[in-house]
């Protein structure tokens, strides 16, 4: 088998990149899987927005009163009353809403003067409003209090507008009896279309510019072995390693969401879908190894494929968010129908009444592109070795 | 002989085609990627009226007030809140499961209740509002133990509900952080400018290269060399940032801010920080060229994502947590220098941030024209 043993050492010349695709897509998932907020589970939660109070009025009751009742209800950020840093907080989306108390506010507001805080926040989100509401929910009631009420104090005041705010409507959450939340796993095998396309390709694009120099590719021509014996032990070898590299990614899934994946339900699909992406990983490696001439190329041509297939199909950024001209385009690429086939499983794991169909369709579009792909491949080589002959 | 050798090194520059792919074309194909990916995330989405589904039963026919209060805040217009469906249980169960609707409303016996799928935003604002409804009922039953006369003109205040909020806007600059991803893929770019950088040193060190023995030999001053082999390399990282700038800004509408002058500068800084950084490490080191563009590139890309171009927020988590990182990080120089141009009506910060990235500049330039004016050789 010398040619079987000739793969492995030649190997040895991408695995550092190897090694390196694969190092950083774990560690970027270990961070993010410990970093997710773990989700109260049945129960409704209601939103917390980030938010950021700056007084300037004083400690004032109705400022405090406010500030308190703000601070129940959402999650106050403690800012600076500095334009440059206020700005800077709203750009990164660690506020999404500021509300000023300015000067002399109160003093209005006891006056039944037209008054008004400020608010900077995105224009027209829906968080703004949802603060907005709050906001005159709390100034509203303890207008009321005070015009038409007969409270004695300050204290009592603001206890009677607490009391009021203290009341809710019950919220009931139904739960499909799949999961509620989407869990780790599949954000996981969602971004491991990149590292997979970049693994795979590389290898296997790196053994064809080794075995296709016109030197090699002739000395092997007049050894005593038949091309279809160098080509068998080849192909032994591209499954060997595309297979390997699947393994130890699906490994890593196991020790990092092994109860998840099964409990899901998820496993059987995710499994599918990664080895049926793996095939076509193989078949585009295959071509590109064919195409180019030197390693200069070579990492262009996986650079440009792997961030161009999975920016546009909706690896990196979800499909829901990509415009429908790059998805109609999007749709003549392989990784498309991975993450079509993805999502759908990613609605079965919520839901398990979802069909099943809609999983195993875009699944058997990803093997034919695959099986398109070695044809031009084959037709590639073919072609090339009668020219040299 | 300056302009001499200069236009040969141009020339000589121009034809390396791989360093022109990475340097040029593939910050082109990023720009176009991320204009892909973040194009629809770049129009922040206006706020839709939330769609939810009333039950239809004697109970919400009873509750005037309640339909009063939803009828209000679903009247189509500037204030709209909700969009109302009143139908059977059994559609307002299908529109739910569906998820069409947000929430459903189910008044009974027991009062008002509400019913969702997820806890999300909009589910949390159809709270607040029926929150609102049983809330004003109790400052109703409070106001009126304490003053049962109040009654009439406390109907009639209810009605009138005062909104204390103005809008307020800190400059004209809408938040987008998606921004932060193209500013820091420009800085990048002028990063990339190292390549040409390493390139020139390998070529001016007779242990390196071949061409660099050949150069020792000739009797051409060395600070000659260097300085038309750098300017070389400043004209080419530097046109290709203007390349990419024109690209983002004319055809791919990414927002830049106004200030041509400014933009131009800190264009020009960054691209003599990329080359001065490149030419530094070349002539400190002896590895091989392809060892130290590896590493070059790892460097760059290091930096690069602490200045947020894989994912904006490190760039605000790194300003917060070690706010001395990002003033050695060229890569973070630049982008903020972008940003504080964008966002601050002040100039400031674009100052401090040019200030920073010229003394990095002039600190790599010293550095590498000491280490190669020392260069002697015993025989060449």
């Amino acid at each position: 088998m010398p040619v079987f043993k000739a793969y492995f050492k030649v190997l040895r010349a991408a695995l550092p990149g190897i090694v390196s695709y694969m190092a950083i897509f774990l560690a970027l998932s270990v961070v993010f899987t410990f970093a997710a907020p773990s989700s109260a589970g049945g129960q409704f939660t209601q939103s917390k927005i980030a938010m950021a109070v700056i007084n300037r009025d004083g400690e004032s009751p109705v400022a405090t009163g406010l500030t308190d009742y703000l601070a129940s209800t959402n999650k106050l950020v403690d800012l600076p009353d500095n334009p440059d840093q206020l700005q800077d907080a709203l750009f990164f989306r660690r506020v999404e809403y500021v509300v000023i108390i300015p000067a002399g506010f109160e003093a209005g507001f006891l006056a039944d003067d037209d008054v008004a805080l400020e608010r900077v926040a995105v224009p027209g989100s829906t968080s703004s409003h949802y603060v907005d509401h709050q906001v005159d929910k709390y100034l509203n009631t303890l207008r009321l209090h005070r015009q038409h009420g007969r409270t004695a104090n300050w204290d009592e005041l603001l206890s009677a507008v607490q009391k009021d705010l203290a009341k809710e409507t019950p919220v009931q959450l139904q739960t499909a009896s799949g999961t509620a939340e989407t869990p780790g796993f599949i954000y996981y095998f969602g971004y491991l279309a990149y590292t997979l396309l970049a693994v795979v390709m590389l290898g296997i694009s790196t053994i064809m510019l080794a075995f296709n120099k016109p030197d090699v590719q002739q000395r092997t021509a007049c050894s005593p072995l038949s091309t279809r014996r160098v080509n068998l032990q080849l192909a032994v070898g591209h499954t060997l390693f595309a297979v390997t590299a699947w393994a130890i990614l699906m490994a890593f899934a196991f020790i990092m969401y092994g109860k998840e994946m099964i409990t899901s339900g998820g496993l059987g699909w995710v499994t599918l879908n990664s080895l049926a992406f793996t095939i076509v990983c193989a078949s585009i490696g295959l071509l590109v190894g064919n195409l180019v001439r030197d390693h200069n190329t070579q990492s262009a041509a996986v650079n440009v494929l792997t961030l161009g297939m999975s920016f546009i199909s909706g690896v990196f950024v979800p499909q829901s968010v990509l415009s429908p001209a790059v998805l109609s385009f999007a749709k003549f690429l392989p990784s498309y129908w991975y993450v079509r086939t993805h999502e759908a499983i990613h609605e079965l794991v919520l839901s398990p009444l979802t069909n099943t169909m809609q999983i195993a369709g875009p699944l058997l579009i990803q093997l034919g592109f695959a099986a398109a792909i070695f044809a031009v491949t084959l037709l590639l080589s073919k072609e090339r070795r009668v020219s040299m002959s | 002989m300056f302009w001499h050798l200069f236009a040969y090194r141009l020339k000589c520059l121009l034809r390396n085609r791989g360093l022109i792919f990475w340097t040029l074309l593939f910050p082109l194909f990023m720009a176009t990627l991320f204009h892909f990916a973040f194009g629809n995330l770049m129009t922040t989405g206006t706020f839709q009226p939330i769609k939810v589904a009333v039950v239809d039963n004697v109970a919400y026919r009873r509750d005037i007030g309640l339909q009063q209060m939803l009828s209000a805040i679903s009247e189509p217009g500037d204030g709209q809140l909700l969009d109302l469906t009143i139908t059977d249980p059994e559609q307002a169960a299908e529109l739910l499961e569906e998820r069409t609707v947000a929430g459903t409303i189910l008044v009974s016996e027991q009062g008002v209740a509400l019913e969702v799928k997820r806890s999300g935003l909009n589910q949390s604002v159809l709270k607040a509002v029926l929150d609102d409804y049983v809330q004003t009922a109790s400052t109703v039953s409070q106001i009126l133990q304490q003053n049962p006369n109040a009654a009439p003109e406390l109907m009639a205040a209810l009605q009138q509900r005062i909104h204390y909020t103005v809008e307020k806007n800190l400059s004209d600059a809408e938040p987008n952080i998606m921004l932060i991803m193209f500013y820091a893929l420009i800085a990048n770019t002028c990063l990339f400018g190292s390549s040409w950088g390493l390139k020139n040193s390998t070529d001016t060190q007779a242990n390196l290269s071949d061409q660099g023995l050949r150069r020792s030999a000739a009797p051409t001053h060395k600070l000659r060399i260097i300085l038309s082999d750098t300017l070389a390399a400043l004209v080419i990282t530097y046109s290709e940032v203007l390349i990419l700038l024109g690209y983002l800004g004319l055809v791919l509408g990414v927002q830049l801010g106004n200030e041509l002058g400014y933009i131009l500068m800190i264009a020009l800084l960054g691209s003599l920080t990329g080359v001065a950084w490149g030419t530094m490490f070349g002539t400190l080191f002896r590895q091989s060229e392809a060892v130290k563009g590896g590493i070059i590139t790892v460097v760059n890309l290091t930096f690069s994502f602490f200045s947020g171009m894989m994912f904006a927020d490190i760039k605000y988590i790194v300003d917060q947590a070690a706010p001395w990182f990002s003033y050695i990080n060229p890569t973070a120089l630049i982008s903020d220098a972008f940003y504080s141009l964008y966002i601050f009506d002040s100039h400031e910060r674009f100052f401090l941030n040019a200030g920073l990235l010229g003394v990095t500049a002039v600190v790599l330039s010293v550095v590498s024209y000491l280490g190669l004016r020392s260069e002697r050789y015993a025989s060449l």
